[in-house]
């Protein structure tokens, strides 16, 4: 047979881009995204608000949700969304904690399912999930985890979520300056009055 | 060859997001012509020496982290030794590269220039140019069994599933400049394919990132970064004030941070000291080593750093006769704003002319395998970001 030297198939779709839409990025602070579903997988999780509800709402027993708990717990140190004021954090969560220099908003629920990990081995993660509370947002009332996706309306158990809401998110810190790099590129791009291309070649 | 452009193909370029099909003022994308190759030239003149090459670069690497003279004359500033050096050490993986060629359509293709740090045209090349043909055969403009040089999108998506194994529980945030839509939009066809391979990803300016007390990079939403593609040249941020934490925060880099080895011309000389008389290599010289070049009638004199065509000038090879002379006499072919990182010298081969164009083949690697080509033509002799970017065929 022949060899083929291009790609034999591409799914269009993925790189359909909406009109207007392109390379919109998250809003500063919180930076909520409501879950885009369109293209991306999903999975069905369930979210439990507690130890026993973890017990009577999942497989797992009683050990395994109290290690569960502990878990998300640590994620939420982690991964939660740091306020530098009670106030700030309360305007969007309404219940909140302080750790170190930080507000943090106490932890909902977690979110219980098990991942396939690239195939490879099946596993459990427990990822925790907030409610949004600031009522002046179109985001009222929704759970979202700690980087601001949306996953739903609050008061449900069993969610649809794209798959990327059940991966561990980013260690979340305290930003002390911006803008160390790029001061290379500015200063080059003002040689010869800008220009549009790019810093690639 | 010239062919009929597809009717719709604006409307098929805001649909995919192609926004940047016009730069200045003129075409960048242009489909009035193709060009075409037999598949021997393909696979003989370009994919076989595309990937010897890379492993002989692979040799220079290894070189060049061994001796600390030529960590100096490749210009890494001596406190990223050990960033460099570790990278290569714990076999940091790449992502891609793209080896710029003169091909006259036959006998070897002479290297330019390898672009393994931050290349761009990857949209044009992987997605673009292969829906063109799609819907040229669609159309019956182009025969069935037309084909190109391009698996780059399908082995990018390969490619990423691999490196999401290799870094197992990381995000990757990628990242390139503000102001300039052909970067946004290499990134953002990266992060198309990042995802179809199943990647959790985010995207942050390079001007927007932030660090921590304790020196680990943040995005806008002060996610601690750890695994990073960014399209901006390693050369840049090793002198910028965040180039102080490199090394010392943990995260993963795409390209990694021994490409700057190969992304930096001193590679072209050395190249050629390690693999003398290679028929795809250019004979090329370091500025002292200008003794050996004066048999060579004219020679392009090239910035250790620079991007898209800038500074090049040519300098007459029996003017370096005379010794000690450090810095000919040179004929400025292109401004810019690079050069005071030094220069290297390589002879003079001017790109072959079809019709009233000069034109320079892009050849891609994924890791370490070739993924297809890219054609850029100009009506003068230096490839620049603004030269028009044409599709090609295999019948």
């Amino acid at each position: 047979m022949k060899t083929i030297k291009r790609s034999k198939a591409i799914n269009l779709d993925n790189l359909r881009k909406q009109t207007g839409r392109n390379f919109v990025l998250r809003p500063l602070a919180l930076g909520i995204v409501a879950a885009l579903m369109g293209c991306s997988s999903k999975e069905e999780v369930k979210v439990v608000a507690s130890v026993q509800d973890c017990v009577d709402q999942t497989e797992l027993d009683q050990e395994q949700c109290e290690a569960a708990y502990q878990q998300a717990l640590k994620e939420a140190d982690r991964t939660g969304p740091k306020y530098d004021s009670r106030h700030l954090c309360e305007t969007e969560f309404g219940n909140c904690r302080q750790s170190g220099s930080f507000w943090l908003p106490l932890m909902t629920g977690f979110m219980v399912g098990q991942m396939l990990d690239g195939g490879r081995d099946r596993r459990y993660y427990y990822n925790p999930v907030y409610r949004y509370t600031n009522p002046y947002s179109g985001h009222y009332d929704r759970l979202m985890t700690s980087d601001g996706s949306v996953i739903g309306r609050s008061g449900k158990v069993n969610y649809t979520v794209p798959s990327s809401a059940t991966k561990p998110k980013p260690t979340v810190t305290k930003t002390v300056s911006r803008g160390g790099f790029g001061s290379v590129a500015s200063a080059k791009s003002s040689w010869g009055g800008g220009r549009s291309g790019g810093w690639g070649g | 060859m010239p062919i009929k452009p597809r009717s719709h193909w604006k409307e098929r370029a805001r649909e995919f997001g192609f926004g940047f099909h016009t730069m200045y003022g003129e075409p960048y994308w242009d489909e009035s012509a193709y060009y075409q190759f037999s598949l021997k030239q393909v696979e003989q003149d370009l994919e076989d020496p595309t990937e010897e090459i890379h492993q002989m670069c692979l040799e220079v690497v290894r070189r060049v982290l061994a001796d600390d003279a030529l960590m100096r004359r490749f210009c890494i500033p001596e406190r990223h030794w050990d960033f460099v050096r570790n990278s290569w050490e714990n076999g940091d993986p790449s992502l891609y590269s793209r080896l710029d060629f003169a091909y006259t359509g036959q006998g070897p293709a002479k290297l330019y220039e390898n672009n393994a740090d931050t290349p761009t045209s990857l949209f044009e090349t992987g997605f673009w140019q292969w829906l063109w043909l799609q819907d040229n055969v669609d159309s019956g403009a182009l025969p069935r069994q037309a084909d190109q040089f391009n698996s780059l999108q399908e082995k990018l998506v390969n490619r990423f599933r691999d490196l999401q194994f290799l870094t197992p529980g990381r995000a990757l945030h990628f990242a390139c400049c503000k102001g300039t839509d052909e970067d946004r939009g290499t990134v953002q066809y990266l992060q198309d394919c990042a995802r179809e391979a199943g990647l959790d990803q985010h995207f942050v300016f390079i001007e927007d990132i932030g660090r921590d007390a304790a020196g680990q990079f943040t995005d806008l939403q002060d996610q601690v970064i750890t695994w990073m593609f960014k399209l901006y040249p390693w050369e840049f941020m090793f002198r910028e004030e965040f180039g102080a934490f490199l090394g010392g925060n943990n995260i993963r880099w795409l390209e990694p941070p021994w490409k700057s080895i190969l992304s930096n011309k001193a590679l072209l000389p050395m190249l050629w000291r390690l693999f003398p008389d290679h028929p795809n290599l250019l004979p090329a010289f370091f500025e002292d080593e200008l003794d050996k070049a004066a048999a060579h009638e004219t020679l392009v004199k090239k910035p250790i750093f620079s991007r898209e065509g800038a500074n090049i000038s040519l300098v007459q090879g029996s003017s370096v006769k005379s010794e000690g002379m450090s810095q000919p006499e040179a004929q400025l072919l292109s401004d810019g704003p690079y050069g005071e990182e030094g220069y290297i010298y390589q002879a003079m081969y001017p790109l072959p002319k079809f019709g009233e164009n000069y034109t320079l083949i892009g050849s891609w690697l994924i890791d370490d395998e070739a993924a297809g080509i890219s054609l850029r033509e100009d009506s003068g002799l230096i490839t620049l970001d603004s030269s028009r970017y044409l599709p090609h065929v295999i019948i």
